[in-house]
């Protein structure tokens, strides 16, 4: 058994709204092996988001402890918490997030500037990740020439191409159709299994189930049910 | 640092219109700015260069009871002409009156050496008629008293014992100068001849001075250096000018009002970016940096896009010189038909330094509020 990378212990997480406090996540505990294939399940408002966004350090619990590769999230500077996401955690959102302005080279080159790899290191491994994702002939296109999958797979070069040790990804196949979805699904299962890289999805997605090594639901901020699938 | 310089490039040329439209705004004032205090200072070189060439020379040496802005200190305020008199040209003032077509226009009457090379006036003139009264007068004058070349017209003068005496004058030159002060209301004459007219043998008002000139123990006589002399002009010009920089503050203040607006909106709508940077591992302040610097690059930007339309019109107008109007020319001071504008090196970089630094100063006010956005909020591109 792979030691832990994740491990949420007593996990809260309230935020006021209209002027009440609203508890997201209740006491979570949860502890996510290197290189597993897991989703997080439940409907809108389970607390899905939330949590991805703690472990990615965007966010931070209001109780408990959550640890991401050895650090602890509520004690992480701003500074810190940049640096863990820059060269350990990889981001794929439900909308891509693309930066408009930027090529897909770009786009996919930009964590790797702001780890400042050299030029010659950035283009072999930008090149390497559209390969992964089948997009290295689409190179120097701008988002708005790309269909929802190819975008959703530049997202995936982007999340990939530092080999992050976690990618989070937050809804990817919400806003593609079946057959992007599951192309998408089996690029980040093949990355999984390739770099070992641990995977973990919030969705409500049934294309998505058949692909998970373990299933987590979520139910008003508590884990109802952990499943491993095999 | 290098990162943000490159992503505000990147940034602001993906932009493509609101950019433009900001740059060209910003080139605009960067123009106006550097062309309005070129002509300034174009203004400031012509005058100082007129006056000490027409009027000061390399300064003046004045009666102790002469004050030039006096005109009761004119009858009593003269004395003898040192012995002692190397580099000084003598002017002898005295108190006129001409009558052309029958008006009485009060003057004052100017006697200077005919012979004197200090002041560019055309005094050689006042010696070419020695049986009359040859005088020289300004173009200003000749136009306001109706006089032309040649025509003779009747003056009327007190003598040193309060007598007085008339003849007539004919005017010999007509001359073209930007300085006012030896124009308006003065007949220059020979001052040998005003000597005679006034029985004033060997007085003088005040002296030019010129290189040859050595200070010492003058008695009855103040020295004014051209430094003194110019400061009344200097002072004005300033004045002008820092009225003007009214002028240059709203212009820039519409530019920078347009780059603060466009960074306000920019941070409105590009949450979902700032979230995105940073997701992916930029800090908040670099955010910020980046942002900030994309303001200023505005003027960088405005910088090199007004240097290809401004600097070609730069150089027309230094050719080609900016026209005064005939009725600016009339205010009293020493201004040109035309000024040729000068663009010094310290206006120059004066210009860009305030313009960077204001269109930096403007990005990072609402930048600033990057900090303080919450990522998740702004991943999903929440306003706050």
């Amino acid at each position: 058994m792979s030691k832990p990378i994740i491990q949420l212990k007593n996990t809260s997480k309230t935020y006021p709204i209209a002027g009440k406090e609203f508890m997201a996540l209740k006491k979570l505990n949860l502890s996510i092996q290197e290189a597993e294939f897991t989703g997080i399940v439940g409907p809108s408002g389970s607390g899905k988001t939330t949590l991805l966004n703690i472990i990615g350090s965007l966010d931070k619990p209001s109780t408990g402890d959550a640890t991401v590769l050895g650090k602890e999230i509520k004690s992480l500077s701003h500074k810190e918490a940049a640096s863990l996401r820059n060269f350990n955690i990889g981001f794929i959102f439900q909308v891509f997030n693309l930066l408009p302005v930027y090529t897909v080279f770009e786009n996919v080159e930009f964590a790797l500037l702001l780890q400042k790899k050299s030029a010659l290191e950035r283009k072999k491994a930008v090149m390497k990740a559209l390969e992964w994702v089948g997009l290295e002939d689409q190179a120097n296109k701008r988002p708005d020439k790309l269909s929802g999958g190819e975008s959703q797979r530049v997202a995936i070069a982007r999340a990939m191409v530092k080999t992050p040790k976690i990618v989070l990804a937050d809804e990817p196949t919400a806003n593609l159709d079946s057959e992007n979805a599951h192309g998408i699904l089996k690029t980040m299962k093949k990355l999984n299994k390739d770099l070992g890289t641990t995977f973990l999805f919030s969705t409500h997605d049934e294309k998505v189930m058949g692909y998970l090594d373990r299933i987590i639901h979520l139910r008003d901020g508590s884990i109802e049910k952990d499943k491993k699938m095999k | 640092m290098k990162l943000e310089f490159k992503l505000a490039f990147k940034n602001l040329f993906g932009a493509k219109l609101r950019t433009l439209l900001n740059v060209f705004v910003l080139s605009f004032s960067f123009v106006i700015i550097i062309f309005l205090n070129s002509i300034m200072d174009g203004w400031d070189q012509q005058a100082q260069k007129d006056s000490v060439e027409w009027e000061f020379g390399e300064g003046h040496l004045l009666h102790n009871d002469y004050d030039p802005l006096d005109s009761y200190t004119i009858l009593d305020g003269h004395g003898e002409i040192p012995k002692r008199s190397i580099g000084m040209t003598p002017i002898l003032e005295r108190q006129a009156s001409v009558y052309p077509q029958g008006r009485m226009i009060g003057v004052v009457l100017k006697g200077i050496p005919s012979d004197q090379k200090i002041l560019k006036l055309p005094t050689k003139k006042l010696n070419q008629n020695k049986d009359e009264f040859p005088v020289i007068i300004g173009k200003r004058f000749a136009e306001s008293a109706k006089l032309k070349k040649e025509d003779r017209v009747q003056i009327r003068w007190r003598d040193k014992n309060g007598t007085y005496d008339a003849n007539t004058i004919i005017i010999e030159e007509i001359f073209d100068s930007n300085v006012p002060n030896i124009d308006n209301g003065k007949i220059w004459i020979d001052i040998e001849k005003l000597w005679k007219m006034t029985g004033l043998e060997n007085q003088a008002t005040y002296f030019i001075l010129d290189q040859d000139f050595r200070k010492g123990p003058f008695d009855s006589w103040t020295y004014r250096s051209k430094t003194t002399l110019l400061k009344n002009l200097k002072d004005l010009i300033d004045q002008k000018k820092a009225s003007q920089s009214v002028i240059f503050g709203l212009l820039l203040a519409i530019a920078l009002l347009a780059i603060f607006d466009t960074q306000i909106l920019s941070i409105f709508r590009r949450q979902k970016e700032i979230g995105t940077y940073i997701a992916l591992g930029m800090t908040r302040l670099r955010v910020v940096r980046l942002f900030t610097i994309e303001g200023s690059v505005y003027s960088v930007m405005a910088l090199i896009f007004g240097s290809i339309y401004g600097i070609p019109f730069f150089i027309y107008m230094s050719k080609a010189g900016f026209p005064i109007p005939p009725a600016d020319q009339k205010l009293g001071i020493a201004i040109a038909d035309v000024i040729y504008p000068v663009y010094g090196l310290k206006l120059i970089l004066l210009t860009i330094l305030t313009v960077i630094i204001s269109a930096t100063v403007v990005s990072y006010l609402p930048a600033r509020k990057i900090a303080k956005l919450n990522p998740v909020l702004a991943l999903k591109g929440k306003k706050q």
